[in-house]
Protein backbone atom coordinates (compact mmCIF):
# COMPACT_ATOMS: atom_id res chain seq x y z
CA UNK A 1 0.00 0.00 0.00
CA UNK A 2 2.78 2.35 1.02
CA UNK A 3 4.88 1.50 -2.04
CA UNK A 4 1.88 1.93 -4.37
CA UNK A 5 1.27 5.39 -2.97
CA UNK A 6 4.99 6.19 -3.34
CA UNK A 7 4.88 4.98 -6.95
CA UNK A 8 1.89 7.24 -7.74
CA UNK A 9 3.63 10.22 -6.11
CA UNK A 10 6.82 9.51 -8.09
CA UNK A 11 4.89 9.27 -11.36
CA UNK A 12 3.07 12.57 -10.77
CA UNK A 13 6.25 14.33 -9.74
CA UNK A 14 8.12 12.89 -12.74
CA UNK A 15 5.36 13.91 -15.15
CA UNK A 16 5.34 17.47 -13.78
CA UNK A 17 9.13 17.85 -14.05
CA UNK A 18 9.22 16.27 -17.53
CA UNK A 19 6.47 18.58 -18.80
CA UNK A 20 8.35 21.64 -17.51
CA UNK A 21 11.64 20.50 -19.00
CA UNK A 22 10.09 19.65 -22.36
CA UNK A 23 8.34 23.02 -22.57
CA UNK A 24 11.65 24.81 -21.99
CA UNK A 25 13.44 22.81 -24.67
CA UNK A 26 10.77 23.00 -27.38
CA UNK A 27 8.31 25.78 -26.62
CA UNK A 28 6.51 25.02 -29.87
CA UNK A 29 5.30 21.75 -28.34
CA UNK A 30 2.61 23.61 -26.37
CA UNK A 31 0.59 24.11 -29.55
CA UNK A 32 0.98 20.52 -30.75
CA UNK A 33 -1.90 18.09 -30.23
CA UNK A 34 -0.14 14.83 -29.14
CA UNK A 35 2.23 16.80 -26.88
CA UNK A 36 1.05 15.19 -23.59
CA UNK A 37 2.29 11.79 -24.89
CA UNK A 38 5.86 13.09 -25.09
CA UNK A 39 5.86 13.35 -21.30
CA UNK A 40 5.55 9.56 -20.93
CA UNK A 41 9.17 8.43 -21.64
CA UNK A 42 10.90 10.95 -19.31
CA UNK A 43 8.35 10.15 -16.60
CA UNK A 44 9.10 6.45 -16.91
CA UNK A 45 12.83 7.29 -16.74
CA UNK A 46 12.30 9.30 -13.56
CA UNK A 47 10.34 6.51 -11.90
CA UNK A 48 12.73 3.73 -12.94
CA UNK A 49 15.76 5.68 -11.71
CA UNK A 50 13.96 6.15 -8.40
CA UNK A 51 13.26 2.41 -8.13
CA UNK A 52 16.66 1.33 -9.36
CA UNK A 53 18.62 3.59 -7.01
CA UNK A 54 16.15 2.78 -4.22
CA UNK A 55 15.71 6.52 -3.87
CA UNK A 56 12.07 7.07 -4.50
CA UNK A 57 11.16 10.64 -3.60
CA UNK A 58 7.54 9.57 -3.23
CA UNK A 59 8.57 7.12 -0.50
CA UNK A 60 9.96 10.03 1.51
CA UNK A 61 6.47 11.35 2.03
CA UNK A 62 4.75 8.13 2.96
CA UNK A 63 7.24 6.15 5.05
CA UNK A 64 9.26 6.44 8.20
CA UNK A 65 11.90 9.15 7.74
CA UNK A 66 14.54 7.15 9.64
CA UNK A 67 14.14 4.29 7.24
CA UNK A 68 15.07 6.36 4.19
CA UNK A 69 16.74 9.56 5.26
CA UNK A 70 16.22 12.53 2.97
CA UNK A 71 19.96 13.13 2.23
CA UNK A 72 20.24 9.66 0.71
CA UNK A 73 17.36 10.19 -1.68
CA UNK A 74 18.58 13.63 -2.65
CA UNK A 75 22.11 12.35 -3.25
CA UNK A 76 20.80 9.52 -5.37
CA UNK A 77 18.74 11.89 -7.50
CA UNK A 78 21.43 14.54 -7.61
CA UNK A 79 23.53 12.76 -10.23
CA UNK A 80 20.85 12.25 -12.78
CA UNK A 81 19.21 15.61 -12.09
CA UNK A 82 22.60 17.17 -12.90
CA UNK A 83 22.77 14.99 -16.02
CA UNK A 84 19.29 16.03 -17.18
CA UNK A 85 19.98 19.68 -16.42
CA UNK A 86 23.18 19.54 -18.48
CA UNK A 87 21.28 18.12 -21.42
CA UNK A 88 18.60 20.82 -21.14
CA UNK A 89 21.20 23.56 -20.78
CA UNK A 90 23.24 22.14 -23.65
CA UNK A 91 20.15 21.93 -25.82
CA UNK A 92 19.31 25.60 -25.22
CA UNK A 93 22.92 26.89 -25.53
CA UNK A 94 23.61 24.92 -28.72
CA UNK A 95 20.34 26.17 -30.19
CA UNK A 96 19.27 22.69 -31.24
CA UNK A 97 16.13 23.06 -33.25
CA UNK A 98 14.41 20.02 -34.78
CA UNK A 99 11.86 22.40 -36.27
CA UNK A 100 14.48 24.14 -38.37
CA UNK A 101 16.14 20.85 -39.26
CA UNK A 102 12.92 19.53 -40.76
CA UNK A 103 11.42 22.81 -42.02
CA UNK A 104 10.50 23.07 -45.69
CA UNK A 105 12.86 25.97 -46.24
CA UNK A 106 15.78 24.08 -44.62
CA UNK A 107 15.19 20.87 -46.54
CA UNK A 108 15.07 22.83 -49.80
CA UNK A 109 18.54 24.29 -49.00
CA UNK A 110 19.89 20.84 -48.18
CA UNK A 111 18.55 19.50 -51.46
CA UNK A 112 20.22 22.36 -53.34
CA UNK A 113 23.71 21.85 -51.84
CA UNK A 114 23.62 18.05 -52.00
CA UNK A 115 22.39 18.31 -55.57
CA UNK A 116 25.32 20.56 -56.42
CA UNK A 117 27.87 18.41 -54.57
CA UNK A 118 26.69 15.28 -56.36
CA UNK A 119 26.78 16.93 -59.78
CA UNK A 120 30.46 17.93 -59.66
CA UNK A 121 31.84 20.41 -62.16
CA UNK A 122 34.92 18.70 -63.55
CA UNK A 123 36.28 21.86 -65.21
CA UNK A 124 38.19 22.57 -61.99
CA UNK A 125 39.84 19.17 -61.85
CA UNK A 126 43.13 20.49 -63.26
CA UNK A 127 43.44 23.26 -60.69
CA UNK A 128 42.24 20.90 -57.96
CA UNK A 129 44.87 18.28 -58.81
CA UNK A 130 47.60 20.96 -58.79
CA UNK A 131 46.41 22.15 -55.38
CA UNK A 132 46.22 18.57 -54.12
CA UNK A 133 49.85 18.00 -55.10
CA UNK A 134 50.77 21.12 -53.12
CA UNK A 135 48.88 19.79 -50.08
CA UNK A 136 50.46 16.33 -50.22
CA UNK A 137 53.94 17.84 -50.53
CA UNK A 138 53.26 20.36 -47.77
CA UNK A 139 52.49 17.40 -45.51
CA UNK A 140 55.51 15.45 -46.75
CA UNK A 141 57.96 18.31 -46.22
CA UNK A 142 56.52 19.06 -42.78
CA UNK A 143 57.02 15.41 -41.82
CA UNK A 144 60.54 15.23 -43.23
CA UNK A 145 61.63 18.42 -41.46
CA UNK A 146 60.01 17.36 -38.19
CA UNK A 147 61.47 13.84 -38.01
CA UNK A 148 65.15 14.67 -37.19
CA UNK A 149 64.09 17.38 -34.73
CA UNK A 150 61.70 14.98 -33.00
CA UNK A 151 64.31 12.22 -33.01
CA UNK A 152 66.83 14.38 -31.15
CA UNK A 153 64.28 15.88 -28.76
CA UNK A 154 62.69 12.53 -27.94
CA UNK A 155 65.73 11.38 -25.96
CA UNK A 156 65.60 14.49 -23.80
CA UNK A 157 61.86 13.90 -23.36
CA UNK A 158 62.26 10.30 -22.20
CA UNK A 159 62.11 9.82 -18.44
CA UNK A 160 64.30 6.72 -18.52
CA UNK A 161 67.07 8.57 -20.38
CA UNK A 162 67.12 11.76 -18.31
CA UNK A 163 68.38 10.18 -15.11
CA UNK A 164 71.69 12.03 -14.76
CA UNK A 165 70.81 14.41 -11.94
CA UNK A 166 68.71 17.49 -11.23
CA UNK A 167 69.59 19.55 -14.30
CA UNK A 168 68.51 16.74 -16.63
CA UNK A 169 65.31 16.37 -14.64
CA UNK A 170 64.65 20.11 -15.15
CA UNK A 171 65.28 19.86 -18.91
CA UNK A 172 62.94 16.87 -19.10
CA UNK A 173 60.12 18.59 -17.20
CA UNK A 174 60.46 21.86 -19.15
CA UNK A 175 60.61 20.10 -22.51
CA UNK A 176 57.56 18.00 -21.67
CA UNK A 177 55.66 21.16 -20.64
CA UNK A 178 56.61 23.05 -23.82
CA UNK A 179 55.66 20.06 -26.00
CA UNK A 180 52.30 19.75 -24.23
CA UNK A 181 51.54 23.41 -24.87
CA UNK A 182 52.65 23.10 -28.50
CA UNK A 183 50.39 20.09 -28.94
CA UNK A 184 47.43 21.78 -27.22
CA UNK A 185 47.50 24.58 -29.80
CA UNK A 186 45.76 23.22 -32.86
CA UNK A 187 47.71 23.37 -36.14
CA UNK A 188 45.03 25.70 -37.52
CA UNK A 189 46.07 28.29 -34.90
CA UNK A 190 49.74 27.83 -35.84
CA UNK A 191 48.73 28.30 -39.48
CA UNK A 192 47.14 31.66 -38.63
CA UNK A 193 50.33 32.68 -36.81
CA UNK A 194 52.64 31.62 -39.65
CA UNK A 195 50.43 33.07 -42.39
CA UNK A 196 51.06 36.45 -40.77
CA UNK A 197 54.76 35.62 -40.26
CA UNK A 198 55.72 34.32 -43.72
CA UNK A 199 52.60 35.22 -45.68
CA UNK A 200 49.69 33.09 -46.85
CA UNK A 201 50.67 29.96 -48.74
CA UNK A 202 51.95 26.42 -48.45
CA UNK A 203 55.10 27.51 -46.57
CA UNK A 204 52.98 28.85 -43.71
CA UNK A 205 51.00 25.61 -43.76
CA UNK A 206 54.17 23.56 -43.68
CA UNK A 207 55.58 25.49 -40.71
CA UNK A 208 52.32 25.04 -38.81
CA UNK A 209 52.44 21.31 -39.44
CA UNK A 210 56.12 21.12 -38.45
CA UNK A 211 55.34 22.58 -35.03
CA UNK A 212 52.48 20.21 -34.44
CA UNK A 213 54.32 17.20 -35.86
CA UNK A 214 57.41 17.84 -33.71
CA UNK A 215 55.23 18.00 -30.62
CA UNK A 216 53.33 14.83 -31.46
CA UNK A 217 56.20 12.73 -32.79
CA UNK A 218 58.50 13.67 -29.91
CA UNK A 219 55.87 12.44 -27.48
CA UNK A 220 55.33 9.19 -29.38
CA UNK A 221 59.07 8.60 -29.91
CA UNK A 222 59.94 9.31 -26.27
CA UNK A 223 57.22 6.97 -25.03
CA UNK A 224 58.68 4.27 -27.25
CA UNK A 225 62.16 4.99 -25.83
CA UNK A 226 60.81 4.67 -22.30
CA UNK A 227 59.25 1.38 -23.30
CA UNK A 228 62.31 -0.45 -24.70
CA UNK A 229 63.56 -3.69 -23.22
CA UNK A 230 66.10 -2.71 -20.54
CA UNK A 231 68.17 -5.89 -21.03
CA UNK A 232 70.26 -4.72 -24.01
CA UNK A 233 70.79 -1.39 -22.18
CA UNK A 234 72.30 -3.24 -19.24
CA UNK A 235 74.43 -5.37 -21.54
CA UNK A 236 75.85 -2.42 -23.49
CA UNK A 237 76.44 -0.40 -20.28
CA UNK A 238 78.32 -3.38 -18.86
CA UNK A 239 80.85 -3.24 -21.73
CA UNK A 240 81.98 0.16 -20.42
CA UNK A 241 80.26 2.05 -23.24
CA UNK A 242 79.62 5.80 -22.99
CA UNK A 243 76.09 7.07 -22.60
CA UNK A 244 75.73 8.10 -26.25
CA UNK A 245 76.92 4.64 -27.29
CA UNK A 246 74.41 2.99 -24.96
CA UNK A 247 71.59 5.05 -26.50
CA UNK A 248 72.77 4.41 -30.06
CA UNK A 249 73.48 0.69 -29.73
CA UNK A 250 70.92 -0.47 -27.17
CA UNK A 251 67.97 1.94 -27.50
CA UNK A 252 67.89 3.06 -31.15
CA UNK A 253 67.84 -0.46 -32.72
CA UNK A 254 64.78 -1.29 -30.64
CA UNK A 255 63.02 1.90 -31.78
CA UNK A 256 63.66 2.05 -35.53
CA UNK A 257 60.61 0.08 -36.65
CA UNK A 258 58.08 1.74 -34.30
CA UNK A 259 59.53 5.15 -35.21
CA UNK A 260 59.04 4.44 -38.93
CA UNK A 261 55.51 3.32 -38.27
CA UNK A 262 54.67 6.47 -36.25
CA UNK A 263 56.25 8.64 -38.96
CA UNK A 264 54.27 7.17 -41.84
CA UNK A 265 51.05 7.50 -39.86
CA UNK A 266 51.96 11.11 -39.05
CA UNK A 267 52.40 11.92 -42.74
CA UNK A 268 48.95 10.44 -43.36
CA UNK A 269 47.51 12.66 -40.60
CA UNK A 270 49.43 15.67 -41.95
CA UNK A 271 47.79 15.37 -45.37
CA UNK A 272 44.38 15.67 -43.70
CA UNK A 273 45.56 18.53 -41.50
CA UNK A 274 47.17 20.31 -44.47
CA UNK A 275 43.74 20.35 -46.09
CA UNK A 276 42.12 22.00 -43.07
CA UNK A 277 45.04 24.40 -42.66
CA UNK A 278 44.44 25.55 -46.23
CA UNK A 279 41.15 27.08 -45.03
CA UNK A 280 43.05 29.71 -43.04
CA UNK A 281 45.79 30.44 -45.54
CA UNK A 282 47.96 27.33 -45.52
CA UNK A 283 47.73 26.95 -49.30
CA UNK A 284 46.89 23.87 -51.34
CA UNK A 285 43.52 22.22 -51.79
CA UNK A 286 42.05 23.76 -48.62
CA UNK A 287 42.59 27.29 -49.92
CA UNK A 288 41.06 26.37 -53.27
CA UNK A 289 38.04 24.88 -51.47
CA UNK A 290 37.39 28.06 -49.46
CA UNK A 291 37.68 30.15 -52.61
CA UNK A 292 34.93 28.22 -54.41
CA UNK A 293 32.85 28.00 -51.27
CA UNK A 294 33.07 31.79 -50.91
CA UNK A 295 31.80 32.14 -54.48
CA UNK A 296 28.96 29.70 -53.68
CA UNK A 297 30.11 27.51 -56.60
CA UNK A 298 29.00 24.27 -55.01
CA UNK A 299 29.44 22.10 -58.10
CA UNK A 300 33.17 22.97 -58.07
CA UNK A 301 33.25 22.43 -54.29
CA UNK A 302 31.78 18.98 -54.96
CA UNK A 303 34.69 18.09 -57.27
CA UNK A 304 37.24 19.23 -54.70
CA UNK A 305 35.54 17.31 -51.90
CA UNK A 306 35.52 14.13 -54.00
CA UNK A 307 39.24 14.57 -54.74
CA UNK A 308 40.12 15.14 -51.07
CA UNK A 309 38.11 12.10 -50.01
CA UNK A 310 39.80 9.96 -52.63
CA UNK A 311 43.36 11.03 -51.75
CA UNK A 312 42.83 10.73 -47.98
CA UNK A 313 41.29 7.30 -48.46
CA UNK A 314 44.15 6.06 -50.68
CA UNK A 315 46.78 7.38 -48.24
CA UNK A 316 44.93 5.85 -45.30
CA UNK A 317 44.90 2.42 -46.92
CA UNK A 318 48.50 2.72 -48.16
CA UNK A 319 49.90 3.84 -44.80
CA UNK A 320 47.98 1.10 -43.00
CA UNK A 321 49.45 -1.48 -45.42
CA UNK A 322 53.00 -0.22 -44.95
CA UNK A 323 52.66 -0.12 -41.16
CA UNK A 324 51.23 -3.64 -41.20
CA UNK A 325 54.21 -4.83 -43.27
CA UNK A 326 56.65 -3.19 -40.85
CA UNK A 327 55.32 -5.11 -37.88
CA UNK B 1 96.52 -9.95 -3.79
CA UNK B 2 93.00 -11.05 -4.66
CA UNK B 3 91.53 -10.14 -8.03
CA UNK B 4 88.37 -8.90 -6.37
CA UNK B 5 87.67 -7.97 -2.75
CA UNK B 6 84.19 -7.14 -1.57
CA UNK B 7 84.07 -5.43 1.83
CA UNK B 8 80.91 -4.85 3.89
CA UNK B 9 78.77 -4.44 0.80
CA UNK B 10 75.14 -3.40 1.40
CA UNK B 11 72.47 -2.31 -1.01
CA UNK B 12 69.08 -0.77 -0.23
CA UNK B 13 66.66 -0.13 -3.11
CA UNK B 14 64.95 3.29 -3.33
CA UNK B 15 61.72 1.68 -2.08
CA UNK B 16 63.52 0.86 1.19
CA UNK B 17 64.01 -2.86 0.53
CA UNK B 18 67.47 -3.94 1.66
CA UNK B 19 68.67 -6.54 -0.83
CA UNK B 20 72.21 -7.02 0.53
CA UNK B 21 73.42 -7.01 4.13
CA UNK B 22 77.09 -6.52 4.87
CA UNK B 23 78.60 -8.93 2.32
CA UNK B 24 82.37 -9.52 2.38
CA UNK B 25 84.35 -12.03 0.32
CA UNK B 26 87.45 -12.35 -1.85
CA UNK B 27 87.88 -13.83 -5.28
CA UNK B 28 91.28 -15.12 -6.47
CA UNK B 29 92.28 -15.00 -10.11
CA UNK B 30 91.25 -18.18 -11.96
CA UNK B 31 88.39 -19.17 -9.67
CA UNK B 32 84.99 -20.35 -10.92
CA UNK B 33 82.84 -18.91 -8.14
CA UNK B 34 79.16 -19.77 -8.09
CA UNK B 35 76.60 -17.81 -6.10
CA UNK B 36 73.48 -19.73 -5.08
CA UNK B 37 70.35 -18.82 -3.20
CA UNK B 38 66.59 -18.57 -3.61
CA UNK B 39 65.02 -16.14 -6.05
CA UNK B 40 65.09 -12.74 -4.38
CA UNK B 41 68.01 -13.63 -2.12
CA UNK B 42 70.12 -10.85 -3.68
CA UNK B 43 72.26 -12.81 -6.17
CA UNK B 44 71.52 -10.55 -9.13
CA UNK B 45 71.90 -7.40 -7.06
CA UNK B 46 75.27 -8.59 -5.79
CA UNK B 47 76.52 -9.35 -9.30
CA UNK B 48 75.36 -5.95 -10.59
CA UNK B 49 77.05 -4.18 -7.69
CA UNK B 50 80.36 -5.69 -8.80
CA UNK B 51 80.39 -3.75 -12.08
CA UNK B 52 78.21 -1.04 -10.57
CA UNK B 53 75.23 -1.44 -12.86
CA UNK B 54 73.66 -1.06 -9.44
CA UNK B 55 75.24 1.44 -7.09
CA UNK B 56 76.18 -0.10 -3.71
CA UNK B 57 74.72 1.82 -0.76
CA UNK B 58 77.60 0.93 1.59
CA UNK B 59 80.88 -0.89 1.41
CA UNK B 60 83.78 -1.05 -0.98
CA UNK B 61 84.76 -3.12 -3.95
CA UNK B 62 88.47 -3.50 -4.71
CA UNK B 63 89.51 -4.68 -8.17
CA UNK B 64 93.16 -5.84 -8.07
CA UNK B 65 93.54 -3.69 -4.97
CA UNK B 66 92.02 -0.54 -6.54
CA UNK B 67 88.86 0.91 -5.01
CA UNK B 68 86.21 1.19 -7.72
CA UNK B 69 83.31 2.37 -5.58
CA UNK B 70 84.06 6.09 -5.53
CA UNK B 71 85.54 6.86 -8.92
CA UNK B 72 84.95 9.21 -11.85
CA UNK B 73 82.73 8.28 -14.80
CA UNK B 74 85.74 7.50 -16.96
CA UNK B 75 87.27 5.23 -14.33
CA UNK B 76 83.90 3.51 -13.86
CA UNK B 77 83.70 2.82 -17.61
CA UNK B 78 87.25 1.50 -17.58
CA UNK B 79 86.28 -0.76 -14.66
CA UNK B 80 83.24 -2.03 -16.54
CA UNK B 81 85.24 -2.53 -19.74
CA UNK B 82 87.50 -4.95 -17.86
CA UNK B 83 84.56 -7.10 -16.71
CA UNK B 84 82.48 -9.15 -19.13
CA UNK B 85 78.86 -9.88 -18.30
CA UNK B 86 76.27 -12.31 -19.62
CA UNK B 87 72.61 -12.42 -18.72
CA UNK B 88 69.69 -14.80 -18.33
CA UNK B 89 67.92 -13.31 -21.36
CA UNK B 90 71.15 -12.93 -23.39
CA UNK B 91 70.41 -9.22 -24.03
CA UNK B 92 71.73 -9.19 -27.58
CA UNK B 93 70.71 -6.38 -29.90
CA UNK B 94 67.94 -7.89 -32.04
CA UNK B 95 67.99 -7.28 -35.81
CA UNK B 96 71.74 -6.68 -35.70
CA UNK B 97 74.12 -9.32 -37.02
CA UNK B 98 75.91 -11.74 -34.73
CA UNK B 99 79.35 -10.33 -35.53
CA UNK B 100 78.17 -6.76 -34.84
CA UNK B 101 76.78 -7.89 -31.51
CA UNK B 102 80.19 -9.29 -30.66
CA UNK B 103 81.89 -6.07 -31.80
CA UNK B 104 79.72 -4.12 -29.37
CA UNK B 105 81.77 -5.79 -26.63
CA UNK B 106 84.59 -3.42 -27.61
CA UNK B 107 82.49 -0.22 -27.31
CA UNK B 108 84.30 0.67 -24.10
CA UNK B 109 87.58 1.04 -26.01
CA UNK B 110 86.19 2.56 -29.23
CA UNK B 111 85.69 6.33 -29.69
CA UNK B 112 81.99 7.26 -29.71
CA UNK B 113 81.79 8.75 -33.22
CA UNK B 114 83.82 5.94 -34.81
CA UNK B 115 81.55 3.33 -33.23
CA UNK B 116 78.36 5.14 -34.26
CA UNK B 117 79.61 5.35 -37.85
CA UNK B 118 80.38 1.62 -37.66
CA UNK B 119 84.13 2.14 -38.04
CA UNK B 120 85.51 -0.77 -36.10
CA UNK B 121 89.13 -1.57 -36.91
CA UNK B 122 90.05 -4.68 -38.87
CA UNK B 123 91.85 -5.98 -35.75
CA UNK B 124 88.60 -5.63 -33.84
CA UNK B 125 86.70 -7.49 -36.59
CA UNK B 126 89.36 -10.21 -36.60
CA UNK B 127 89.09 -10.51 -32.85
CA UNK B 128 85.31 -10.71 -33.01
CA UNK B 129 85.51 -13.65 -35.41
CA UNK B 130 88.07 -15.32 -33.14
CA UNK B 131 85.73 -14.85 -30.17
CA UNK B 132 82.98 -16.51 -32.21
CA UNK B 133 85.42 -19.34 -32.93
CA UNK B 134 85.93 -19.86 -29.21
CA UNK B 135 82.18 -20.45 -28.73
CA UNK B 136 81.95 -22.46 -31.96
CA UNK B 137 79.51 -20.38 -34.04
CA UNK B 138 81.73 -18.50 -36.44
CA UNK B 139 79.58 -19.69 -39.34
CA UNK B 140 76.65 -17.69 -37.92
CA UNK B 141 78.60 -14.41 -37.97
CA UNK B 142 76.41 -12.70 -40.55
CA UNK B 143 72.93 -13.84 -39.52
CA UNK B 144 70.59 -11.75 -37.41
CA UNK B 145 71.12 -12.29 -33.67
CA UNK B 146 67.41 -12.78 -32.99
CA UNK B 147 67.22 -15.65 -35.49
CA UNK B 148 69.45 -17.85 -33.32
CA UNK B 149 68.29 -20.36 -30.71
CA UNK B 150 68.59 -19.50 -27.01
CA UNK B 151 71.77 -21.51 -26.51
CA UNK B 152 73.39 -19.96 -29.57
CA UNK B 153 72.42 -16.46 -28.43
CA UNK B 154 74.04 -17.11 -25.06
CA UNK B 155 77.22 -18.22 -26.83
CA UNK B 156 77.20 -14.98 -28.84
CA UNK B 157 76.83 -13.15 -25.53
CA UNK B 158 79.91 -14.99 -24.21
CA UNK B 159 81.79 -13.99 -27.38
CA UNK B 160 80.72 -10.37 -26.80
CA UNK B 161 82.10 -10.57 -23.27
CA UNK B 162 85.37 -12.08 -24.58
CA UNK B 163 85.78 -9.04 -26.86
CA UNK B 164 86.52 -7.11 -23.66
CA UNK B 165 89.53 -9.33 -22.78
CA UNK B 166 87.91 -9.53 -19.37
CA UNK B 167 89.88 -10.37 -16.25
CA UNK B 168 86.52 -11.24 -14.72
CA UNK B 169 83.33 -12.62 -16.27
CA UNK B 170 80.00 -12.14 -14.50
CA UNK B 171 77.22 -14.53 -15.46
CA UNK B 172 73.71 -13.78 -14.16
CA UNK B 173 71.71 -17.03 -14.33
CA UNK B 174 73.24 -17.81 -17.74
CA UNK B 175 71.28 -21.04 -18.24
CA UNK B 176 68.01 -20.28 -16.42
CA UNK B 177 66.06 -19.92 -19.68
CA UNK B 178 67.71 -22.83 -21.50
CA UNK B 179 66.88 -26.55 -21.67
CA UNK B 180 69.13 -29.00 -19.73
CA UNK B 181 71.23 -30.17 -22.70
CA UNK B 182 71.84 -26.61 -23.92
CA UNK B 183 72.58 -25.56 -20.34
CA UNK B 184 75.49 -27.97 -20.23
CA UNK B 185 76.83 -26.74 -23.58
CA UNK B 186 76.78 -23.13 -22.38
CA UNK B 187 78.29 -24.06 -19.00
CA UNK B 188 81.01 -26.04 -20.82
CA UNK B 189 81.93 -22.93 -22.81
CA UNK B 190 82.08 -20.89 -19.59
CA UNK B 191 84.32 -23.56 -18.10
CA UNK B 192 86.55 -23.47 -21.17
CA UNK B 193 86.83 -19.67 -20.91
CA UNK B 194 87.75 -20.14 -17.26
CA UNK B 195 90.30 -22.92 -17.77
CA UNK B 196 91.79 -22.14 -21.19
CA UNK B 197 91.77 -18.35 -21.11
CA UNK B 198 92.22 -18.07 -17.36
CA UNK B 199 89.27 -15.73 -16.99
CA UNK B 200 87.85 -15.62 -13.48
CA UNK B 201 84.13 -16.41 -13.51
CA UNK B 202 81.44 -15.40 -11.03
CA UNK B 203 78.18 -17.07 -11.88
CA UNK B 204 74.68 -17.11 -10.38
CA UNK B 205 73.08 -20.55 -10.63
CA UNK B 206 69.91 -22.29 -9.53
CA UNK B 207 70.73 -25.97 -9.92
CA UNK B 208 73.01 -27.58 -7.35
CA UNK B 209 73.95 -30.35 -9.79
CA UNK B 210 75.45 -27.69 -12.08
CA UNK B 211 77.13 -26.08 -9.08
CA UNK B 212 78.81 -29.35 -8.08
CA UNK B 213 79.90 -29.99 -11.66
CA UNK B 214 81.39 -26.56 -12.49
CA UNK B 215 82.14 -24.49 -9.38
CA UNK B 216 85.50 -24.31 -7.66
CA UNK B 217 83.91 -22.37 -4.81
CA UNK B 218 80.37 -21.56 -3.71
CA UNK B 219 78.84 -18.62 -1.91
CA UNK B 220 75.25 -18.89 -0.72
CA UNK B 221 72.97 -15.94 -0.04
CA UNK B 222 69.85 -16.04 2.06
CA UNK B 223 67.70 -12.96 2.53
CA UNK B 224 70.60 -10.77 1.34
CA UNK B 225 73.10 -12.25 3.82
CA UNK B 226 76.01 -14.52 3.04
CA UNK B 227 75.32 -17.84 4.82
CA UNK B 228 77.87 -20.12 3.16
CA UNK B 229 81.31 -19.70 1.62
CA UNK B 230 83.19 -22.88 0.78
CA UNK B 231 83.84 -25.80 -1.56
CA UNK B 232 80.93 -27.29 -3.55
CA UNK B 233 81.36 -30.71 -1.91
CA UNK B 234 80.92 -29.10 1.51
CA UNK B 235 77.26 -28.38 0.76
CA UNK B 236 75.69 -31.15 2.82
CA UNK B 237 71.97 -31.85 3.06
CA UNK B 238 71.96 -29.77 6.21
CA UNK B 239 73.49 -26.78 4.45
CA UNK B 240 71.06 -27.30 1.58
CA UNK B 241 68.12 -26.98 3.96
CA UNK B 242 69.67 -23.93 5.59
CA UNK B 243 70.05 -22.21 2.24
CA UNK B 244 66.83 -23.24 0.55
CA UNK B 245 64.52 -23.79 3.55
CA UNK B 246 63.32 -26.89 5.40
CA UNK B 247 60.81 -28.03 2.78
CA UNK B 248 63.16 -27.76 -0.19
CA UNK B 249 63.85 -30.80 -2.39
CA UNK B 250 66.88 -30.97 -4.57
CA UNK B 251 66.05 -31.13 -8.29
CA UNK B 252 68.69 -32.62 -10.54
CA UNK B 253 69.67 -31.39 -13.93
CA UNK B 254 72.03 -33.75 -15.76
Amino acid sequence: MKSLLAFVLDTLLGAAVSAMVLLIIVPELSGWAPAPLSIVPPTLLWVSVGLWRKASIGLLFVSDKNERPLPNAVRAHMGWIAFCTSIVAGWIVTGISPIEFFSGEGLKGAGRIFGALFTPEFDVIGAALDAMVVTVFTALMATIVAVPISFLLSFAAARTVMTGGTHERVIYVLLRAVLNIMRSMEPIIWAIIFSVWVGIGPFAGMLALVVHTVASLTKQYSEQIEDVNQGPLEAISATGAKRLQVLWFAVVPQCVIPFLSFTIYRWDINVRMATIIGFVGGGGIGTLLTQYQGLAKYNEVGTIVILITLVVWILDVASARVRQALR
Amino acid sequence: MSLLSVRNLSHTYPNGYQALHDISFDVQAGEFLVIIGLSGSGKSTLLRCLNRLIEPTHGTILMSGTDVTNVSDAALRAHRAGIGMIFQHFNLIPRHSVVNNVLYGSLGSTPTMASILGRFSSEQRQKALQALDVVGIREKADVRADSLSGGQQQRVAIARALMQNPALLLADEPVASLDPATSHTVMDYLERVNKDLGTTVICNLHFLSLVRRYATRVIALKGGRMVFNGKPNEITDEWFRTIYGEEAMEVEIR
